[in-house]
């Protein structure tokens, strides 16, 4: 892959770089060297919508983030270091962060602001020169703690990363002065006629001699990301990249503005145009409102697993429908040995999303006398209060006979010698249990037996009481249906 | 001479030794089973915890959860997962074992009968249980499973490493025959008035007699003794004298 920018290219791709393309080269050039290169014109409006979108992820690293020149970001980590377990893991965390977007960039730090700038744009110049690197590995422009290896580090860089002194880099190479540590030995009032009061400023920013001031980012109130697709995505499961780079924005959003999410919206964008179809949408409720990823990339990855698409997927768009102020955790002296209902509830949503709601059930029975509407089982989600829960359930429990496992469906029994048969003849080891409710359509006049069969398990069966059809006809035979097993 | 002091008493060398003849003693918990005639046949006297324990069972309902209801009382409010028991669960019949419904998690594998989605609702089980198992916020986890491959189990009994949730997995008696990384593995067969046990592996002597627990639906003498029922209402030709006996 090629980006030109009027005509000229400005960068390239690993793979054009070892066919011989370089910068600067012409577009015939360029396709002369690499035939099926894919070229592209730059289009800063994209790349401004990249570097905000890297930008709002970077948020939840400190709430001091500042855009400086040629596309970089300015993070004031100072009072970062500690929540994060010092300035390596943070970088760790960063450029974590940044793979994760799916950009490659240069970081460094240093004690101040511009200094940091000048070391990643010098790390951005020879990362990007002298080796090859994978798509979205970053580069380290070098990592200075302390003021005076800073100095003896700038003094080292070239005199054209400066931006205000880059007219003046052939002069300046004429007089022999090619790096900053030699710049900054020349005289300061010649230097200021000749290259401006920016250059000065910038040195002594650099160096910590004059404060710097930033405009810090503003999150904004309401959080929507689009992602467009570099492709047509036929397979959900290919979608989580793109959403792992949205939550990833998302996460910055929530930190800079204390929030935690409630509910989340994947909008999946299909074909515009003429044969234009309505977003698929995948909508996520959270018991427990997070601000953390980790659990939000799991539940997506369960749900777009299940997600049959109806059409390509070219855009994926993140809302953040609900949100409610942050709750820091509290963190208990001894943790509980069962994890806490966070974790409970944590570990529901999970299997929720791949199983679906109405496969994970919880016990909400009813005080009713025909079993299979006593035995309700709804979905874990629905909230059940405990007193209602309480107030359902018979008075005196122990004294009921009702078995482990209820069959779906009653299995209608064969007689054999006037006893009902079930593997073996079948024998009634208690008094019948009758149960007579229900209205009309599902109205049950049932005697309830515990019977033995010869392999001594228990099984709850049942007669059902058919009535006399008239006034002199006697009952039918009655049926007997094995309803029950006891576990 | 240490040789002999280890022949002698090996289990004080090292817990993971044992004699052929005595039983292991174990480092992990144990929860007690609530027999004590079975507890005192059990390496580290009890269900152990966070490792996998086979029930092999010659049919459902041959009266597992009257065995495990004593230790799932014992683990307080911490939840129960059911995942894909052959039958719905009947809550009441739980809550009359004193195991409170709030507690239950039922997993339903869909319906069981579309073969075509078998293998995807088997599928959809193992992960829900290995989920649970890792999550260690449950105090037990009952998983019913027909066939199950090797490398599944063994990848489940690691899951089950990471927490201490009691993890039983009820299986077909058949399945005694294959290998299973479990290190205690029972059989549960009915018998007149309770159930037997039997040891199809443990970490001790084999034992080849089955072990009997006197165990009857609770509710059964009670029910029996207090509702005998007058037998006046029983029409004439009814079968049921004959049934009683």
């Amino acid at each position: 892959m090629v980006v030109l920018e009027q005509e000229r290219i400005v960068t390239m791709s690993p793979l054009a770089r070892a066919a011989g393309v370089r910068v600067g080269m012409r577009r015939g050039g360029a396709l002369m060297l690499a035939p099926d290169a894919l070229l592209h014109e730059r289009d800063p409006q994209r790349e401004l919508e990249a570097l905000n979108a890297v930008a709002l992820a970077m948020l939840q690293f400190t709430p001091q983030v500042a855009e400086a020149e040629e596309a970089t970001l300015l993070l004031d980590v100072g009072a970062s270091l500690r929540l994060f377990g010092g300035i390596r893991r943070l970088c760790q965390r960063v450029q974590e962060c940044l793979r994760m977007l799916g950009f490659s960039g240069s970081l460094s730090c240093a004690p101040t602001a511009r200094g940091a700038w000048l070391l990643a744009r010098s790390g951005a110049r020879s990362g990007g020169m002298s080796r090859k690197r994978g798509a979205g590995a970053a580069v380290y422009g070098g990592r200075v703690l302390k003021i005076g290896s800073l100095e003896r580090q700038l003094g080292r860089l070239p005199c054209g990363l400066l931006p205000p002194l880059r007219p003046y880099v052939d002069w300046l190479e004429g007089i022999g002065c090619q790096t900053l540590g030699e710049l900054r030995r020349l005289p300061r009032p010649g230097l200021q006629r000749r290259c401006g009061r920016d250059v000065l400023e910038m040195l002594d920013a650099a160096h910590g001699q004059i404060p710097e001031l930033f405009e810090w980012l503003q999150a904004p109130p309401s959080f929507r990301a689009k992602l467009e697709l570099f492709d047509r995505i036929e397979h959900a499961d290919a979608l989580l990249h793109g959403a792992q780079r949205l939550l990833q924005q998302m996460t910055g959003w929530l930190v800079a503005r204390q929030f935690a999410v409630e509910r989340i919206c994947l909008l999946l964008e299909h074909e515009r145009g003429r044969e234009a179809r309505d977003p698929t949408l995948v909508e996520i409720v959270l018991a427990e409102p997070t601000w953390r990823d980790e659990h939000l990339i799991r539940l997506l990855k369960e749900r777009l697993a299940k997600l049959e698409l109806p059409a390509p997927v070219i855009g994926l768009t993140l809302e953040a429908r609900q949100v409610q102020p942050m709750e820091p955790l509290s963190e208990s002296l001894f943790p509980e040995p069962g994890g806490s209902p966070e974790d409970q509830q944590r570990l529901l949503e999970l299997l929720v999303a791949r199983l679906g709601a109405d496969n994970v059930l919880k016990a909400a029975p009813l005080a009713d006398y025909r079993p299979e509407q006593a035995n309700r089982w709804v979905s874990v989600q629905e909230k059940i209060r405990p007193a209602d829960a309480r107030a359902q359930l018979p008075p005196d429990m122990p004294s009921l006979p009702r078995p482990a496992w209820l069959l779906a469906k009653p299995i209608a029994l064969l007689m054999r010698d006037h006893r009902p048969f079930y593997g073996s003849p079948l024998k009634m080891m208690s008094g019948a249990e009758r149960i007579e409710a229900g209205w009309w359509g599902d109205a049950e006049t049932r005697d309830y037996f515990i019977a033995q069969g010869q392999d001594h398990a228990y099984y709850w069966v049942y007669r059902e009481r058919l009535r006399a059809k008239g006034e002199g006809e006697e009952a039918a035979e009655p049926r007997w249906y094995l309803h029950g097993l006891f576990g | 001479m240490p040789t002999c002091s280890i022949s002698a008493a090996p289990e004080a060398f090292h817990p993971a030794l044992w004699r052929a003849s005595q039983l292991a003693t174990t480092s992990t918990d144990c929860l007690d089973t609530g027999y004590a005639v079975l507890s005192q046949q059990l390496p580290g006297g009890g269900w152990p915890l966070g490792v996998m324990t086979e029930l092999l069972l010659p049919q459902h309902g041959a009266g597992e959860l009257r065995l495990l209801r004593p230790a799932l009382e014992e683990l307080g409010q911490r939840p129960v997962v059911l995942v894909q028991p052959p039958h719905d669960p009947q809550a009441l019949a739980l809550a009359a074992q004193g195991i409170d419904p709030a507690r239950l998690i039922w997993i339903r594998g869909g319906c069981q009968t579309d073969v075509r989605n078998r293998g995807r609702q088997s599928s959809d089980a193992l992960w829900a249980a290995e989920q649970v198992l890792r999550s260690g916020c449950c105090g037990a986890l009952l998983l019913w499973q027909n066939h199950v491959r090797g490398e599944t189990l063994r990848r489940l009994h690691l899951a089950a490493q990471s927490s201490n949730t009691l993890f039983v997995m009820m299986r077909p008696l058949a399945a005694a025959q294959d290998a299973s990384p479990a290190p205690l593995r029972l059989s549960v067969t009915p018998a007149p008035g309770g159930i037997e046990i039997g040891f199809v592996k443990r970490k001790g002597p084999q034992r080849d007699a089955p072990l009997f627990l006197p165990l009857t639906p609770s509710l059964l003498q009670r029910h029996a003794l207090v509702d005998r029922p007058a037998p006046a209402p029983a029409p004439a030709r009814s079968v049921l004298p004959a049934l009683v006996e």
